[in-house]
């Protein structure tokens, strides 16, 4: 499947294609290819072609259901589906049960998607690199042995090798945008309360986030259209309304202020991808933007309050699993579950307490100058799996800090980051860079993203796997 | 240092950082607020 959901949608409206074509086209990818990369863990072939033929005939008949009729997702293993088991990237086959579908599931089946099935991911979503000792590590498509990112890392696999036109990713510390930097596609946190979390398993309440990912920002700000907005099953997520994405997307940067931050995000980076993210500046400053460096309030102190905080629900989320099975689960994992249980009640308050203060300065300081910050994601090229992962747990969680320390702060101000290429390493590795907006303020995100992602052309390239 | 101190090193480094930071917070301070800036940090609303 080498096109995107906006073509493929168009395409089964006009008649072009159908959903059992598109559907079986996924399946025989995934039979061909996903021995090796380990995108999914639970592939539901039956049941995506009987709700594929539905949805065809639903089309002879004139009967659309939404913007997305027929087109195959997957989603990451810790969305509850009904009849489908979510291991969460555990040992256990169904490790997490919710009274409902996921709401963010239910409104894209809604809007006519086809469930290919679920994704691979790291064990309770804890870890940057994509590793799993019990589903096996997810490749990169770009290069045998190398991280696909993670925590959401068979999303990102399964789009950017053609698994599937888009999936779910869920984003606590940077899990959304660390696989779409490593595997060179489109991801999207959205603000925090943008996209309910009802029926997925949490992480940690305070940092969670889910969002899209897809091979194009067009493609990813469809999938948001369809997931955002208010939902009362889960208390978090807020009323505020939801703009038509399509219609702001086209209309450029001109006149844009684009923020650069001179502290932090560009330190203990590699000069390649330095130099790719600079570049990408220089891009959009040529499609008309206002591109100026800025010192922003530390995102050193919202990195640590995320730490301390997701440091401490993980382990109240988690507390039976690590009491009664840690055999069942991997060093490191069971390492950071268990740090949470030593930190005080009060520091994890004066933690929540710190990121109102953080988020309000933040917010105030960089937004009455700039209307989104360009900053990278990750600081290297996806690494080696083995190299990654090699060592004690304590070692292989500061490793594990280092690659996430450039999105985990946006998890603690709680705002709009998307993660999108913006070249390749000399290692044939994707590049990438994270365009940061207001509260709320997809829209800006995405419409900056687009210009830059039709100007750049990055994401017409794809990994070389047949 | 072996991993246990090592990972208790850290984990005292991450206390101590929030315990100065925290130093100054104001009183009327509380984890609501977080929510609330983000409300009034959206942009000027039309659906």
């Amino acid at each position: 499947m080498d096109g995107t959901i906006a073509e493929l949608a168009a395409a089964i409206r006009q008649g072009k294609a159908s959903s059992v074509e598109a559907t079986t086209d996924c399946l025989d990818r995934i039979r061909r290819l996903d021995g090796r990369l380990r995108a999914f863990i639970t592939v539901d072939a039956d049941g995506a072609l009987v709700s594929a033929r539905a949805l065809d005939a639903d089309a002879a008949a004139g009967r659309w259901r939404g913007p997305l009729h027929g087109v195959p997702l997957a989603y990451k293993d810790l969305c509850h589906i009904g009849g489908l088991p979510s291991s969460c990237g555990t040992k256990t086959a169904e490790y997490f049960i919710a009274e409902h579908d996921a709401t963010a599931v239910s409104r894209l089946a809604a809007a006519g998607a086809v469930t290919l099935g679920k994704l691979n991911m790291t064990e309770l979503a804890l870890g940057p690199f994509g590793d799993n000792a019990h589903h096996g590590h997810a490749q990169n498509p770009w290069r045998a042995g190398h991280a696909s990112g993670g925590s959401s890392s068979g999303s990102g696999v399964a789009v950017a090798a053609g698994l599937a036109l888009g999936a779910l990713g869920t984003d606590t510390g940077g899990s959304i945008r660390l696989p779409a930097a490593c595997c060179g596609i489109a991801g999207l946190k959205p603000t925090y309360g943008r996209v309910s979390r009802a029926g997925v398993m949490p992480l940690s309440w305070s940092n969670d986030h889910i969002g899209p990912m897809a091979r194009t920002v067009r493609d990813a700000a469809l999938l948001l259209q369809v997931i955002a907005g208010h939902d009362p099953r889960d208390a978090t997520s807020r009323p505020h309304p939801v703009p038509d994405y399509a219609s702001s997307i086209g209309r450029g940067v001109a006149g844009l202020r684009v923020a650069v931050p001179e502290n932090y995000f560009f330190q203990g980076i590699t000069d390649e991808m330095a130099s790719a993210v600079r570049g990408a500046l220089r891009q959009l400053e040529g499609l008309g933007a206002r591109v100026t460096e800025m010192r922003v309030p530390d995102p050193e102190a919202m990195a640590d309050v995320c730490n301390v905080i997701a440091r401490c629900e993980s382990a109240a989320i988690h507390t039976r699993l690590v009491r009664e099975r840690p055999e069942e689960i991997q060093p490191v994992v069971r390492a950071r579950l268990e740090l949470g249980f030593q930190i005080a009640a009060h520091d994890y308050l004066q933690a929540l307490r710190l990121r109102a203060r953080l988020t309000r300065t933040f917010i105030r300081e960089v937004f009455a100058e700039a209307d989104v910050l360009v900053a990278p994601v990750i600081p290297e090229p996806a690494p080696e799996i083995a190299r990654a992962i090699e060592g004690v747990p304590g070692t292989v969680a500061e490793r594990q800090g280092r690659f996430s320390r450039l999105t985990r702060p946006f998890n603690g101000f709680g705002l709009p980051a998307l993660a999108l290429p913006c070249g390749f390493s000399d290692g044939a590795l994707p590049l990438a860079l994270q365009i940061v907006g207001r509260p709320f303020d997809e829209a800006t995100v995405l419409r900056a993203g687009h210009a830059y992602e039709q100007a750049a052309g990055w994401h017409k390239r794809r990994p070389a796997l047949e | 240092m072996d991993d246990a101190k090592a990972q208790q090193a850290a984990l005292a480094r991450l206390r101590s950082a929030i315990e100065r930071a925290a130093g100054d917070l104001s009183l009327e301070e509380e984890p609501a607020r977080f929510v609330a800036a983000l409300d009034d940090g959206a942009p000027g609303e039309t659906a």
